[in-house]
């Protein structure tokens, strides 16, 4: 059997390039183009899950035994230091994915819409917490339950939501998860808000790094 | 023999059937449809010189395949590539009958 073939490209060009040669280039090159321009990084997700880790993590260590049991201030601290180092991560993952990559009109068009759904979600969520510390509610509710889970699972439902319109499986499958470790350890008052909803989200987003490894090896 | 055997496989489009051409094509497509590459990117993946690049994407250009669009002035003009609808079919097509050709195999 001949496996060579012949075709039309001109012989100094790489027109004598065999097709088993070719669907290797083909596989490889949009293998390396993926990863490229990929933005869901492994790496990302580790930090966010060392946010969750060591951030709710500090917050759950500083209410232990007190009495409201609410986060000290300089767990707090901890906890955004953490989320603003998370986002310079991401942001540098995100600019080399992206340089010189221009959007299409409707792509910036759908990255404006979720945006604004994420956004506006945490900000109800947010204006809710303060309305109901105005409203009397008292603290180990506003700061110790509804803090650290309720403006979690809105910014996480608005997120599933343009994860489940895009197809994106894993994101979702992680937006889900968060939905679901939020809102059960409401049920373990502020300890257990604090406390499980990092173990818990810290889990979901190691699982999902692990996730996004396995897909690039297969891919 | 079972399948096709290549010389009755539907013929490799010549234009993409090309090393480097074929490694455009492919990075090109990779990207979501309407998006485009900004030429320093697409040459630094690709690890090609500017004029080898250029011609390369002159053939594609003059076929279709691809788009590119210079903008701004001087040190601060870019050249934008992007693939076209029928670069995209061309790439599917190359792919389908690289497919068949590999099953004759």
């Amino acid at each position: 059997m001949n496996n060579t073939y012949k075709g039309t490209a001109t012989a100094d060009e790489g027109g004598g390039l065999d097709p088993r040669d070719a669907a290797k280039l083909l596989e490889q090159t949009k293998r390396q183009a993926r990863r490229a321009f990929d933005i869901e990084s492994p790496v990302v997700a580790v930090v966010g899950a060392g946010v969750f880790l060591f951030g709710y993590g500090a917050a759950w260590w500083s209410l232990r035994g007190q009495h409201p049991e609410v986060p000290a201030l300089w767990s707090l601290g901890v906890l955004y230091g953490l989320i603003a180092i998370s986002a310079i991560v991401g942001s540098v993952v995100m600019s080399r994915a992206t340089a010189g990559v221009s959007l299409s009109a409707e792509a910036r068009r759908q990255n404006l819409a979720r945006s604004i759904a994420i956004g506006s979600a945490a900000v109800g969520a947010w204006v809710v917490e303060g309305a109901l510390r105005s409203l009397g509610v008292n603290f180990e509710i506003v700061y110790g339950v509804f803090g650290p889970t309720v403006p979690l699972i809105a910014i996480a439902g608005a997120a599933a939501g343009a994860f489940a319109m895009q197809q994106s499986w894993l994101q979702l499958g992680a937006a889900v998860g968060f939905i679901a470790v939020a809102s059960l350890s409401t049920f373990f008052g502020p300890a257990g808000a604090w406390g499980l909803t990092g173990l818990g989200c810290c889990l979901v987003l190691l699982v999902y790094a692990g996730a996004l490894v396995a897909r690039e090896r297969r891919a | 023999m079972k399948g096709r055997s290549p010389s009755v496989a539907e013929p490799l489009d010549p234009l993409i059937h090309v090393p480097v051409r074929l490694r455009i094509v492919a990075t090109l497509a990779t990207l979501p449809a309407g998006d485009t590459l900004t030429f320093t990117r697409l040459q630094e993946m690709l690890e090609l010189t500017p004029g080898n690049l250029i011609t390369h994407l002159r053939k594609l250009e003059d076929a279709g395949y691809v788009t590119t669009e210079k903008t701004g002035i001087g040190v601060w003009s870019r050249t934008d590539v992007a693939l076209t609808k029928r670069g995209r079919a061309a790439l599917d097509a190359y792919t389908e009958a690289l497919r068949g050709l590999l099953g004759g195999l």
